[in-house]
């Protein structure tokens, strides 16, 4: 595990995805080339419309280039289709969306172990997992809870745990703090931080609020997609 | 997983999938109420028109029954009637001796069929002494009595007592004649025979036409008629004589048989029109329910589920409430087909059917009433599943999930 530690886990070269909005080209990403190594724990930051979305989609293949690679744990997520991209995904990739992460049905426990039991781990397994990670996001006693049960910010920290109990290569997070408020925002994201110190999992977020930004380790900026600025703090 | 996460689903919207439930469980019912009536009512009518007259089988010389002479007789039909008696699915049987002959009484004249039969065997299978309506039946000894038709009756002005002219040409080319007196009026449920049929003692019959110890139809009824073409092959293994034809009913009366299955048909087409109602509510449902989730599809694929596990997941959501509509309906359906094959309903008209005159609902317990709609329901339910289906499992979450 060490060894892999400095090595890299997404790498883009030349992306581009134009949109045809009435037959109006939209540029939304320009050209970007971008090397995530392990361990990270990142933030592409920006204005609205400049593409952080657009980005975070091409990396998890949940979009197609129009030019470009993207390379994930050494696989060329950008060709992949169907069943070998779901499944790429399911293993690979943790994700923690802006709002309505979680299935509002399924209690915490059976969100969070979703994805194990797509890869077929075995029940017990599950629970232990499940147990754990409910554990290090401060939320073990809500594991019979439904979703809508739960604040905004207990949400998001459920969808925390969901992206990260299967152990994915990499946890893309598109504005995961969108719809909290600041406190709530600045707790979300010291927790993600220390799991990732914790744990070494790869952390790559998008926002645009300062909170964020402020407790990231790299700071990529986007800018009609481009990107503009990239800094390591420290 | 997938059934909980399929059940907690349909329980989101409880009162849709109530009245989806509902709607799938009336659409079952109707059908299966449907069937088994229509089963029950043909089956009446069959029962009725085969008790009555026909048999369930019947027995000739050669090609009597398409092209009829007095010469095409059964000879000696005591030892048929012995094999019959030996065979177990053969519930009983009896002799029949046909003649055309010109009959008067008093001034008034006309033409009639005279029908020789064999009172004891004759009721046995027919049930013969409970058609005579009015006055005696035919007594088990020949005593040169008859009991004929009602309508035959009034042409000819006969009143029980009277004396009954027969002329015709028996089978040795003498004039046959002779005089019987009427007993009794018979009224069945065959327009033809109370219009033309004068009943004696085979016996009687036999000697008028010359031909002693002939008959020219022998009937037989089984224990289950469903089972009749095996007796058929059997009684036909027993006689083994190519001169004789053994017939089931379907055969005999083919146009009665024709008339049966059209209408069952055209029976079945309402079921069909009730599946489509559901079909269309069904519809509603499933498209709604994918609609308003496109979200949580778009989550579910993201995070790696295949497409086919959410065509699988709304199916088994559609089957789940399918079968739930299907075990509710096959209890209101045999209830309701229960109760009317128990209490049938007086139609406020009659109708005939292949001259027999049927005036009442009634339905049928069956096997078929609860699998027919059960395949329609779930073949309704899932053709109109199918695109919803693919639809959610086609989500692309990038597209669903965007937020401005
Ligand atoms: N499906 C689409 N069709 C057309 N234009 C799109 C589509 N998705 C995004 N865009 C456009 O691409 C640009 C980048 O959008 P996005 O990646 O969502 O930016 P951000 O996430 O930084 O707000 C915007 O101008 C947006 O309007
Ligand atoms: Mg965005």
């Amino acid at each position: 595990m060490d060894e892999q530690i400095g090595k890299e886990v997404i790498v883009t070269e030349n992306l581009k995805k134009t949109y045809h909005d009435n037959g109006i080209p939209v540029y939304a990403v320009r050209g970007v080339d971008l090397t995530i190594t392990r361990g990270e724990f990142t933030a592409i930051m920006g204005p609205s419309g400049s593409g952080k979305t657009t980005l975070l989609n091409l990396i998890s293949g949940l979009d197609t280039p129009t030019e470009g690679k993207v390379w994930l744990n050494s696989k060329l997520v950008s060709e992949m289709t169907g069943n070998e991209l779901s499944d790429f995904r399911r293993d690979n990739i943790g994700f923690i969306f802006q709002a309505y992460n979680l299935i509002p049905v399924l209690t915490v426990e059976e969100n969070v172990e979703y994805i194990m039991l797509l890869q077929g781990v075995p029940p017990e397994e599950r629970h232990k997992r499940v147990l754990k990670i409910l554990e290090e996001v401060g939320l073990v006693e809500m594991i019979d809870r439904k979703p809508p049960q739960l604040s905004g910010g207990q949400q998001q920290r459920v969808a925390v745990a969901r992206a990260m109990v299967a152990k994915p290569a990499i946890i893309l997070a598109d504005e995961p703090t969108a719809n909290l408020d600041s406190e709530t925002s600045g707790e979300l994201l010291d927790m993600m931080r220390k799991l990732n110190e914790s744990t070494g999992m790869t952390f790559l977020f998008s926002s645009h609020d300062p909170i964020v930004i402020q407790r990231a380790r790299r700071v990529i900026t986007l800018t009609d997609g481009k990107i503009s600025n990239d800094k390591i703090k420290r | 997983m997938i059934f909980k996460f399929a059940y907690r689903n349909i329980l989101r919207q409880k009162r849709r999938t109530f009245f989806t439930i509902m709607t799938m469980t009336v659409g079952f019912t109707l059908a299966a109420i449907i069937i088994g009536w229509t089963d029950g009512s043909y089956n009446l009518i069959i029962e009725k028109f085969t008790r009555a007259y026909l048999g369930h089988i019947q027995i000739h010389y050669q090609d009597y029954l398409e092209q009829p002479t007095l010469y095409k007789n059964i000879d000696n039909y005591r030892e048929v009637g012995k094999k019959l008696d030996e065979l177990q699915t053969a519930e009983s049987w009896a002799p029949r001796l046909y003649a055309a002959g010109l009959v008067s009484v008093g001034e008034k004249s006309t033409v009639g069929q005279i029908i020789g039969i064999d009172p004891i065997l004759e009721n046995k299978a027919t049930g013969f002494h409970k058609q005579v309506k009015k006055g005696k039946t035919i007594s088990k000894t020949p005593a040169k009595q008859v009991v004929i038709g009602k309508v035959l009756a009034k042409t000819l002005n006969a009143s029980i007592g009277d004396t009954l002219y027969i002329v015709s040409q028996a089978a040795d080319g003498s004039i046959a004649n002779d005089m019987y007196k009427i007993i009794g009026i018979v009224e069945s449920d065959d327009q033809m025979k109370d219009r033309m049929a004068i009943y004696m003692h085979l016996y009687d019959a036999q000697k008028l036409m010359v031909l002693e110890n002939r008959v020219h139809e022998i009937v037989v009824m089984v224990e289950d008629i469903n089972k009749v073409d095996e007796v058929v092959s059997q009684i036909e293994n027993s006689l083994n004589n190519s001169q004789l034809n053994v017939l089931p009913w379907m055969e005999v009366n083919k146009s009665f048989y024709a008339t049966m299955q059209m209408d069952k048909e055209s029976n079945n087409i309402l079921s069909y029109v009730v599946m489509l109602i559901v079909g269309i509510g069904v519809l509603n449902t499933v498209l709604m329910a994918v609609l308003e989730r496109t979200r949580e599809f778009g989550v579910l694929k993201a995070l790696g589920t295949r497409p086919l596990q959410i065509f699988i997941l709304i199916i088994v959501e559609v089957l789940i409430m399918t079968i739930a509509s299907i075990v509710l309906g096959a209890i209101l359906g045999t209830a309701a087909n229960y109760a009317l094959s128990h209490y049938g309903i007086k139609m406020p008209v009659s109708y005939d059917l292949a001259g027999v005159t049927f005036d009442t609902l009634i339905s049928e317990v069956n096997l078929k009433s609860i699998v027919f709609p059960s395949v329609l329901v779930i073949l309704a339910a899932l053709l109109v599943s199918l695109f919803p289906a693919v639809y959610a499992a086609k989500t692309e979450p990038a597209k669903t999930m965007r937020f401005h």
